[in-house]
């Protein structure tokens, strides 16, 4: 069978199949519903947290779309990474689905890299408000460069520190931590018989990637240089060597912290007993306020000097977090290009982005309404970490090289309660993660 | 002496061949020629859109270098041949293979007996024999997420587990990260999975005849002969059965790995499910990732097709002799 053969085979058999998929789904078309008008589909992430508010947002949005538009919004919501990305498989393939997309910053090269996605030329960033009005950081990780943006910024949720303000005090730490190694030594200071200094997920999915792509950013290694990684390289190293140091030879972090995830990690440091929680988000201080250190705990940002240093090397970069957050891509595929365009107006301009930071905790990502809330001295940190994020390395590959540096911590995980990870066990860890990356690297077209 | 052999047994055919002489008073009409297969169309047609289709679209997605980046235009993907294949043998497949039929078998082997010694347990009538038996199917009952949730909270180095065994002296240690990693795998899915048997066994016991039984107690049997020769023989069928869907089971479990150990895996629970979750969902390599799920079906099929031709699971009568 020639190749051409079997390629209309296939293309017969998956047209079969996503015909009956479709069908037994009952996905409605583009537009047509709505007492005449058209519908608009929106996929966004199921807020777990805030369902109840969520479907009086949805409510809200709606109607004011409807007011301004004429037209109906279709809400679908994905509850997990998997469902997400099957979505977008699906859609992409088929070339129907959803208009918009709310998808994670992190996430945005790969949807790139797919180029089912609408790259923003002056006339769609004009429709939506102009790129002005928006914290111009914040478009870092958009495109990998300013002429081919695909994410519009619509949620920001920088990470930072959380720390006791009465453990600080009482040992006798006036200021918080701004380098890593002043956070270990203030960690070592806070760290007595049942109270420790940090909070640390060791074993969460995405917290130890961070960590290490902070430090390494700062001394000056991005992780990715062009199209070469650079997991090898010393400052990765002593990343590493500092974020296992806390638990093996610091001694500064509970040793059931290699068994810990995210919320597990907050929900140590909510009993008190804990100097600082090293990663966190605005969404952490609702579970604080219903716990024993209410009114005993502030946001800081977190260290953004490399450790083993007191001041930033020439390179390094003042990364205070990564670009986090959600950004709103429209479907290449859609037929309702405008109707999307008007949708991302709405939810990214001023009232809207004030809503959601006050239903949800969500930082607005509009440059005015972020100014808006640096009023309020307790997100003054978190509005300073949000104008120090830093993207992340631009690549479809980066969601390998995520996993890989995190597959390093996820490995040692036995060594780090055994009190060391030894160095070559360390070397080849590294030399495996560098091995994926490069791959990665060398395979993005 | 009546003949009460029923028809098929040995040297006595019950269905003649095809065109060869039919027992007298047999209906006429049906001949194997000429068998209304077309009323097979319906289901046939099914299979073709459930299984047949996305097989074949697994082949085709093998064969070809899809990604993230080649995702939107599938049908253009370059076309590698067997490249997927070879490096799916290069990342480590072979031992994520081992894993998962070492950690199936063991799991398969040690439920075995628990299921079958439950389902003897609950087998005679006794106060509150309801109870137990709804008991049992307490791990069977619940989704796998509840169970692997439930018992990762458990295994957390500050969990209950070891604070009981830090009670009795004995330090715990880590159960999720290390080489108990492994052991906590097989040990969660055996708690999870041996009520399939003791279901399967029981469901034999039922069928065994009370003549036997009966037989038995008048040859003045006492229970370990009258167990090991009488009524483990009667069970072998569906035990057997139930080794072999439970070890399928095991091999394809994801949702247990993924929930107790999360992404990425420590390397010795790597089990093949989440090899190609992995590949597929958080590296996109949607190509390689078709290529070893392949691979994994072609390994588990081989064994599996000699294993039914060997043990003719197939008990109809007549079947079974073909």
């Amino acid at each position: 069978m020639s190749l051409r053969t079997m390629r209309a085979v296939m293309a017969l058999a998956g047209a079969t199949l996503l015909t009956t998929a479709l069908a037994a789904c009952g996905g409605s078309g583009d537009g047509g519903s709505g007492g005449g008008g058209k519908t608009l589909r929106v996929f966004i992430g199921a807020n777990t947290q805030y369902p109840t508010q969520q479907q009086a947002w949805e409510k809200s949005i709606g109607d004011q779309f409807k007011t301004q538009t004429g037209a109906t919004i279709q809400w679908e919501t994905f509850a997990s990474g998997s469902e997400e990305l099957t979505k977008i498989q699906t859609s992409v393939v088929s070339g129907t689905g959803p208009d918009v997309y709310a998808i994670g910053t992190t996430f945005t090269p790969t949807a790139y890299a797919t180029k089912a996605f609408v790259t923003l030329g002056d006339a769609e960033w004009q429709k939506i408000g102009g790129k002005d009005k928006f914290i111009q950081s914040s478009l870092g990780i958009s495109g990998p460069d300013p002429q081919h943006q695909i994410g519009i910024p619509w949620v920001a949720r920088p990470f930072v520190m959380i720390y006791n303000t009465e453990l600080l005090k009482a040992a006798g730490i006036t200021k918080p931590a701004t380098t890593w190694d002043e956070l270990t030594q203030q960690a070592k200071q806070l760290t007595k018989p049942g109270q420790y200094g940090l909070a640390v997920a060791y074993k969460d999915n995405f917290d130890p990637w961070k960590f290490i792509w902070g430090m390494a950013t700062q001394a000056g290694d991005p992780i990715v240089d062009g199209k070469t990684a650079r997991i090898t390289d010393p400052a990765v190293k002593k990343a590493y060597q500092t974020y296992f140091g806390w638990v093996t030879t610091d001694k500064v972090v509970d040793p059931a912290a290699v068994g810990w995830t995210n919320p597990q990690a907050l929900a140590a440091f909510a009993k008190g007993k804990t100097g600082y929680f090293a990663l966190t988000s605005t969404t952490a201080a609702n579970t604080l306020d219903a716990s024993a250190v209410k009114g005993k705990w502030a946001f800081t940002l977190l260290p953004t000097v490399p450790p083993g240093a007191t001041s930033r090397p020439a390179g390094g970069v003042e990364a205070a977090s990564i670009l986090s957050g959600d950004n709103l891509v429209v479907a290449d595929y859609s037929k309702n290009k405008d109707l999307a365009l008007q949708y991302v107006k709405l939810v990214t301009d001023g009232p809207a982005q004030l809503d959601m930071y006050k239903i949800f905790g969500q930082l607005p990502q509009n440059a005015a309404s972020a100014q808006s809330l640096t009023s309020d001295p307790k997100l003054a940190p978190i509005v300073e970490a949000q104008n120090k994020s830093v993207s992340t390395p631009f690549t479809g590959a980066w969601a390998d090289i995520q996993l890989a540096l995190t597959n390093t911590v996820v490995q040692s995980i036995p060594d780090l309660a055994g009190g060391s990870v030894p160095d070559a066990k360390l070397d080849s860890l590294l030399a495996a993660a560098q091995k994926t990356a490069q791959s990665s690297l060398d395979r993005a077209k | 002496m009546i003949d009460d052999r029923p028809r098929g047994a040995p040297g006595e055919p019950a269905v003649p061949a095809a065109g060869g002489d039919e027992p007298a008073g047999r209906r006429r009409g049906v001949s194997e020629q000429h068998r209304p297969l077309w009323l097979l169309a319906p289901g046939g047609l099914l299979m073709t859109v459930v299984i047949g289709i996305p097989l074949l679209l697994a082949v085709y997605i093998a064969l070809v270098d899809l990604d993230q980046y080649t995702l939107r235009r599938w049908l253009q993907a370059p076309f590698i041949g067997v490249q997927n294949f070879v490096e799916a043998f290069q990342s480590g497949l072979l031992h994520s293979i081992w894993i998962s039929v070492s950690f199936a078998v063991i799991a398969t082997a040690a439920t075995a007996p628990v299921g079958i010694a439950a389902a003897i347990v609950t087998q005679n009538a006794y106060r509150g024999r309801a109870w137990v038996r709804a008991a049992f199917l307490i791990p069977y009952v619940l989704p796998s997420f509840v169970v692997a949730s439930v018992w990762r909270t458990m295994l957390q180095p500050d969990g209950i587990v070891n604070a009981l065994l830090a009670k009795m002296g004995v330090t715990g240690g880590l159960w999720l990260s290390g080489p108990k990693a492994y052991w906590t795998l097989i040990l969660v899915e055996i708690w999870a999975a041996w009520p399939f048997v003791y279901l399967m066994a029981l469901a034999g016991l039922q069928s065994v005849d009370n003549e036997v039984h009966e037989a038995a107690a008048i040859d003045g049997a006492s229970w370990w002969p009258k167990l090991r020769r009488v009524i483990l023989p009667h069970l072998r069928g569906p035990v057997l059965l139930a080794c072999l869907l439970g070890t399928l089971n095991h091999i394809n479990n994801f949702t247990l790995p993924y929930v107790l150990f999360g992404v990425p895996a420590p390397d010795n629970v790597n089990v093949m499910p989440m090899m190609v979750y992995v590949t597929s969902f958080q590296s996109l390599r949607f190509g390689l990732s078709a290529a070893m799920a392949i691979v994994s079906l072609l390994l588990i099929a081989i064994p599996l097709f000699v294993y039914l031709r060997a043990l003719r699971l197939d008990v109809h009568e007549e079947g079974g002799r073909r």
